[in-house]
């Protein structure tokens, strides 16, 4: 030590460095009683997290109105608290049409599907501290929530379900660099493995290089066996570029994902599917031309002039 | 006695953690935003003593393993701050020139975060995690070296005082 630590902060440096690496032994062993503390920790956020949800999400959107309460008085005062209380209700009417709006259109995509889910509000938007890309949501085992279940929106994938607690859950977003999901493609039914790279955008790799992709393809999910963790024909994202190298052994293309991560409120965990496979049914349709009315116009000699 | 004290201190860390994990997490910011937590955590330790920055270290990587959102092993994150709490101390230790002045704490903090960030992403690569978009990673440190420069000078006055309350004026005493 610099200035006289000596021999006990050493001591006690070391001794909580090896409980340290002790706790990962025990850990990459899969000790349960660390799952335990996890989980037991979890168990007693998550009211806190649904509690800060509630109250910090329409506030979040409020600061700069917020600023100018204080320095009313009077019936002005009165009048401008009024007005704010309006505006909040508006806020929050706004905040829960936008939530009903992606529920329906979520359950729309589970309708045309036919899959059974539940749906769920977004509580936690991840860590801020490590690099993973999570969200946590508040359906957790006591709703049927499992582990390696999918999680979708009306757009379509958002990720999987990695971790299950009594009444929330650990989502990874598809956009984790950590995700991978086998995939095919819309129409052509190549199939590949698309990567998360921890932005919008994702890279698909096809396992065959015999086929052509090309800019706008719809990636869907391929399905697991039982599906767990991916159901089949989840809409996953588009080509935006396509690598052609000479000579590479498997062909690359740049996927961006349907779902925009930073704007998720309502979600949903597919706890059931149908049999069968829905195809190609939940790719999005294009948009609808707009006819560009013509004019015809039709010149009709006059007459020889009069002398 | 310093035990003692040190358990004290609990609580408060507590209530950090509660706070980074049901407000913080809620928004989303800019460049992938802060940890309330781990700038506190460093903080005080700068203000401590070496024995103490690596208690506080365990005590806050313990909690930082405890949260869901934390993908690597449980111990992780408390082998990263041991070694940060106790780098950080360290440096200022016995330097009071260092510890009084606001703009050292800010600098040295601010340049700590990322590290041990980094360093965690490091130890999690060796563990098996993935890397991800570097380009994505770069930003993500460099932002949150900047939000550690507007959130320290918010934090410092209650952490000093709070620091000072339970260390210093109590072993006068």
């Amino acid at each position: 030590m610099r200035n006289g630590g000596g021999n006990r902060s050493r001591l006690l440096l070391i001794s909580l460095i090896v409980t340290s690496l002790f706790l990962i032994t025990l850990d990459l062993r899969g000790v349960q009683v660390i799952d335990g503390l996890r989980s037991g920790t979890q168990t007693a956020v998550s009211p806190f997290q649904s509690l800060g949800a509630k109250v910090f999400r329409p506030v979040g959107n409020f600061f700069s109105d917020v600023t100018r309460l204080g320095r009313t008085r009077g019936e002005i005062e009165q009048l401008k608290a009024e007005n704010e209380k309006l505006r909040q209700d508006l806020i929050n009417r706004k905040n829960a049409d936008a939530e009903l709006s992606e529920l329906k259109s979520v359950l729309d995509l589970a309708g045309t599907a036919r899959y059974k889910v539940v749906s769920a509000k977004v509580i936690s938007l991840g860590s801020t501290s490590s690099f993973t890309q999570t969200i946590s949501i508040d359906a957790g085992t006591d709703d049927g929530v499992k582990e390696n279940m999918t999680v979708i929106t009306g757009l379509g994938l958002v990720g999987v379900v990695k971790k299950s607690y009594a009444n929330s859950a650990l989502v990874q977003l598809a956009s984790d660099s950590a995700f991978r999901v086998g995939t095919r493609v819309a129409g052509s039914q190549q199939i590949g493995i698309l990567s998360g790279q921890g932005t919008s955008k994702g890279v698909l790799q096809l396992l065959d290089n015999q086929t052509t992709l090309k800019v706008g393809d719809v990636i869907l999910a391929r399905g697991s066996q039982d599906d767990r963790p991916f159901v089949p024909g989840v809409p996953i994202g588009e080509v935006t570029s396509v690598d052609n190298a000479a000579g590479a052994v498997t062909q690359t293309a740049d996927v961006k994902l349907f779902v925009n991560f930073s704007t998720l409120s309502v979600v949903a965990v597919v706890v059931g599917s149908p049999k069968s496979d829905p195809r190609d049914a939940l790719v999005p349709k294009g948009p609808i031309p707009i006819p560009v009315p013509t004019v015809t116009v039709y010149a009709t000699p006059s007459g020889s002039p009069k002398p | 006695m310093f035990a003692r004290r040190f358990l004290i201190s609990f609580p408060i860390f507590a209530i950090v953690y509660l706070i980074q994990e049901s407000v913080v997490s809620q928004f989303k910011i800019l460049g992938g935003g802060f940890s309330l937590f781990l700038i506190f955590t460093l903080l005080w330790s700068a203000l401590g003593t070496p024995e103490l920055g690596a208690l506080t270290g365990f005590g806050a990587g313990l909690l930082m393993d405890l949260s869901q959102t934390t993908s690597g092993p449980m111990g992780q994150w408390t082998l990263i701050m041991i070694l940060a709490g106790f780098a950080i101390s360290y440096l200022g230790y016995g330097d009071d020139n260092f510890r009084g002045n606001p703009i050292s704490l800010v600098v040295i903090v601010a340049i700590a975060v990322p590290i041990t960030r980094f360093a965690y992403l490091i130890i999690g690569l060796m563990f098996g995690g993935d890397l991800g978009s570097t380009f994505q990673i770069f930003i993500s440190l460099f932002s949150s070296a900047l939000w550690t420069v507007a959130v320290v000078p918010l934090l410092m006055p209650f952490v000093t005082r709070i620091h000072s309350t339970l260390f210093e004026e109590k072993s006068r005493g």
